[in-house]
């Protein structure tokens, strides 16, 4: 069951928007980060169950982020929301382990499609 | 005086920062698509300027470079204004083998007209993304003049004042990318005139509607 999520995405704007296609009568706690690794600190206190992770990043991109995450917590879920919709990009963050990829800007479906994704997941 | 602020807020720079990160991700996809490239892409960035000034701001953002190459096209819609894809001299020579082409081959002329070749495409596909991708998203459509290509020009000499419109204002989107197996580093630059603002403005408050 997904209780916290966690939103890491260096736009305010980006964060405004996914926040909005998460459904809001679930009661996530939600938390954010703006950066890669103010995303692996915060994931470090406060454990959540999903992470929506951006890729171009100041500081720390995604891709180190979401390895560096996984590399504290194998279990974890990071979703990836990204603009950056090489192959090659996409091949690189799910051989690091996250979860899926989904294309920017985000939509309500596909938000709610992740979601289950990961839910499934966790059980 | 901060230009910017008096003329789009600071909500609205923002708004305008996620579309341009947006538009220019789809253009990497495409150019990816078509040749065997990686583009490493970075955050953009949105600067308000007088048109005046602007020559001078683009000579001081490719001041690095002791000669460049330009990809200018200029496009149309609600949303108009210009396109400019900079890159430092060597980028030709360095695109030109990832079309299948052997830079080496022929003389000096057909090295330039390959270059040139080679820059147009790269440009019309970069530009001809980000540009549409930024349009469609903001519920325009625009057209395109042909892509205008200059080599190994001096950046004192790239950008004639006189293509701007003087008392207009003009927003310049600026990304910095580099494609990661080459060793090639570029800006592109787009460039709205005063023209466009209102419209701008009115079309990133609807395109934020969904998300409220």
């Amino acid at each position: 069951m997904i209780r916290t999520i966690l939103l890491v995405d260096d736009s305010p704007i980006s964060r405004r928007m996914m926040k909005s296609c998460i459904p809001k009568d679930r009661g996530y706690e939600i938390h954010e980060a703006g950066d890669g690794l103010a995303g692996f600190e915060a994931y470090k206190a406060n454990q959540p169950d999903v992470t929506f992770m951006d890729l171009t990043m100041p500081v720390m991109d995604g891709s180190e982020s979401t390895a560096k995450i996984r590399e504290f917590d194998p279990n974890a879920v990071v979703i990836v929301c990204t603009a950056d919709i090489q192959i090659k990009s996409i091949t690189n963050v799910l051989d690091l382990g996250a979860l899926m990829v989904m294309k920017k800007p985000p939509s309500k479906e596909a938000v709610e499609d992740a979601l289950s994704k990961a839910a499934e997941l966790i059980g | 005086m901060d230009y910017c602020n008096d003329i789009i807020s600071s909500e609205e720079k923002d708004i305008l920062q996620e579309i341009m990160n947006i538009a220019f991700g789809q253009a990497a996809a495409d150019l990816a698509d078509v040749i065997n490239i990686f583009v490493v892409l970075s955050v953009p960035y949105i600067e308000m300027l007088n048109a005046q000034d602007l020559p001078e701001y683009l000579k001081s953002q490719v001041c690095s470079y002791d000669r460049i190459s330009i990809v200018e096209q200029n496009f149309w819609g609600d949303f108009k204004g210009s396109a400019f894809l900079v890159f430092q001299a060597n980028a030709g020579r360095e695109l030109v083998s990832l079309f299948g082409e052997d830079p080496g081959g022929g003389g000096s002329d057909s090295i330039d007209a390959l270059e040139k070749e080679t820059l147009m495409e790269v440009g019309n596909i970069l530009i001809g993304a980000c540009v549409g991708k930024l349009s469609e998203l903001l519920g325009d459509l625009v057209t395109y003049s042909p892509p205008r290509v200059v080599i190994e020009n001096t950046p004192n000499d790239a950008i004639p004042a006189n293509v701007f419109e003087s008392n207009s204002s003009a927003i310049v989107l600026k990304t910095v990318f580099n494609f990661n197996e080459r060793d090639v580093n570029g800006f592109l630059f787009l460039v709205t005139s005063h023209d466009s603002i209102l419209w701008l403005k009115k079309s990133l408050a609807d395109f934020m509607e969904q998300y409220e």
